[in-house]
């Protein structure tokens, strides 16, 4: 009876000393975040299940993508070329400013949508979201720094060995850990709420000039930027002579095929009224002035896109309606969450005052 | 004896127990691969002037590769042992990247096959690490993709800033594909097999099917037609050296 009763005892000691270990790790471990995808979209391509979203993980990389201390000198992190105010893109610049007063060689596209997005850059050449913060972190015109300091400086960090472990269960820092977070953060960017969006939910209705536009758009602009996306991640020509000091190949410059000469992403539309400048080198300051590149001002070549080969024949009426359901496409609730600003920070995301037609 | 010191005994009998069933019973036997840099007869100095196989004087600054994808055969020639997904970046800078160790059991063995590079998938499966952390320098940021292998030193012959020839060569797309795989057989023989060394002859990068002259070609940076070349180079630098 007695070896019964410490049998007892032991069993009861080993299930609660199991039970503790295992309430310990669920009460550390990251709290999931659901991914929702908006109604009527596509299924996203990015691998949710090799990058799970956690709310530790997606503050870490909110954390990572807002510290200057990921460039060389400490003062470009990922957010000041993506401002948040500007739809992630640099508001008003058409090259970025990089370390010792370098400029990039190309428009900083807007971040949004990216669970949609299969490649990266204007020219397509990275394949997968988390490898893309490794180019401007690298690149001696942007944050100029190397991994290897990035790793130092961020394990030299108390609070960063502490967001880690909460993200990922253990101290380690690595380049995957480090932007598995930053993928988790700008994964969160979605942006589906703007006055089309609310529309086409049955929440609003546009007004006259909007929707003719929409109907324009639809013939018009919708077989590259394709709803709800507004792009349809294809790699065109559409008449942009090379700038004669960027000397920008575009695609080609990845594929090596001569076919895909002077071809770069069709960029998204939304939030279009503010990430001007345009284009891949941001030469068009305004939309009307990319509307007179559509119809006036493109170099017709041999690989120019099949349906711009005779330029796009757009009215003065015609870009008056586009440019009214154009403005449809900006998401303010996009543009001012401050789960999206910087950490600790009030969001100073106001629209600022010019806005450049 | 009271009762609370009876607990105390049957609890660290129990600890005793437990701890016992997670011992392995023997450290299995182990084969390593062992590799080293050499040019033409002589063994690689980094920094050391050499006349390559094409007459061109070299000093190598930089030389590392991957190998993956070990595959070693028993002594009839059967895919016996296999080591997949695993990744190694050999560089002649730092001397424990230079050996590679198997758990192999003490046997003769015929083959040694392993993939001279990264294999397509981990090129586009986001960052990786390990050897595979493109903080190692083998990982261009710019156009996604592995640099399978490295070769960067200074050539009078090379007609560039600081004369310097620099070979990254990668591509993992079909046809810019640059992994090689490398198939090695060990002299025949019955003896157990603890130790394989494996030279890897820089002459091998210039003179090959395709005559890799410094003078016409110091750069190669981006996946294409000369990394493929180079690629095919390559896959011939690696031969046996000797085996214990």
């Amino acid at each position: 009876m007695r070896f019964c009763k410490t049998i007892w005892v032991v069993v009861l000691l080993l299930v609660t000393g199991i039970a503790w270990v295992a309430a310990d790790n669920a009460y550390f471990r990251p709290r999931p975040v659901k991914f929702t995808v908006p109604a009527g979209w596509p299924q996203p391509v990015y691998d949710f299940k090799s990058n799970p979203l956690t709310q530790e993980g997606i503050a870490l990389g909110r954390e990572l993508f807002y510290d200057g201390r990921l460039s060389k000198d400490g003062n470009f992190s990922c957010g000041s070329c993506h401002q948040q105010f500007g739809a992630f893109d640099t508001y008003d610049h058409n090259l970025s400013h990089g370390f010792d007063n370098s400029f990039t060689t190309r428009n900083a596209p807007g971040l949004f949508n990216l669970a949609w997005q299969k490649e990266f850059m204007w020219d397509g050449g990275i394949n997968h979201l988390d490898l893309q913060p490794l180019a401007p972190l690298t690149a001696p015109n942007e944050m100029a720094e190397t991994l290897e300091n990035v790793m130092a400086k961020l394990k030299a960090d108390k609070k960063y060995r502490a967001m880690f472990k909460a993200a990922f269960g253990d101290e380690t820092i690595n380049t995957q850990r480090m932007n598995k977070a930053i993928s988790q953060f700008v994964l969160t960017l979605v942006s589906s709420n703007s006055k089309y969006d609310k529309v086409k939910r049955g929440e609003a209705s546009f007004i006259l000039p909007e929707q003719l536009g929409y109907d324009i758009f639809k013939k018009k602009c919708n077989s590259c930027h394709t709803e709800p996306l507004f792009t349809d991640f294809s790699y065109r020509n559409t008449g942009l002579k090379a700038d004669p000091y960027l000397n920008d190949v575009g695609r080609m410059k990845i594929t090596g095929n001569p076919a895909d000469s002077l071809k770069f992403r069709v960029p998204s539309l939304r939030n279009v009224a503010r990430t001007f400048p345009y284009g891949h080198d941001g030469r068009f300051f305004s939309l009307s002035s990319v509307f007179e590149h559509y119809r006036n001002g493109m170099t017709v070549m041999h690989n120019t896109d099949s349906l711009l080969q005779h330029k796009l024949a757009l009215s003065n009426f015609e870009i008056g309606q586009l440019t009214a359901f154009l403005y449809t496409l900006t998401d303010s609730s996009f543009l001012t969450n401050p789960r999206f600003a910087p950490p600790g920070s009030e969001n100073i995301g106001k629209a600022p005052v010019d806005i450049h037609l | 004896m009271n009762r609370f010191a009876k607990y105390i005994a049957f609890t660290g009998c129990l600890a005793l127990l437990l701890s016992f069933t997670g011992k392995h019973p023997q450290e299995p036997h182990v084969v390593t691969l062992r590799f080293h840099s050499v040019i033409g007869n002589h063994s690689l100095e980094l920094g050391r002037s050499y006349v390559n196989a094409l007459g061109d004087t070299i000093a190598v600054q930089r030389f590392k590769y991957y190998v993956s994808n070990i595959i070693i055969t028993d002594a009839v020639g059967k895919d016996v042992y296999l080591f997949p997904r695993r990744y190694y970046l050999v560089d002649a800078e730092d001397s424990a990247s230079q050996s590679i160790q198997l758990k192999i059991p003490a046997l003769p063995l015929k083959q040694v096959r392993f993939t001279l590079g990264v294999d397509s998938i981990r090129n586009v499966s986001g960052v990786q690490t390990g050897a595979l952390d493109p903080l190692h320098g083998m990982f261009w940021t710019w156009n996604s993709g592995y640099i399978m292998a490295k070769l960067e030193g200074v050539s009078s012959s090379a007609h560039v800033p600081g004369q310097r020839f620099t070979y990254h060569v990668g591509g993992f797309k079909a046809a810019d594909n640059t992994a090689r795989v490398i198939t090695l057989d060990l002299p025949p023989g019955t003896a157990p097999v603890d130790e394989i060394n494996i030279a890897a002859d820089i002459n091998a990068w210039f003179k090959g099917g395709f005559l890799l002259k410094i003078g016409e070609h110091p750069i190669c940076h981006s996946p294409g037609g000369l990394a493929v070349q180079i690629a095919d180079n390559y896959k011939g630098m690696f031969s046996i050296s000797s085996v214990r």
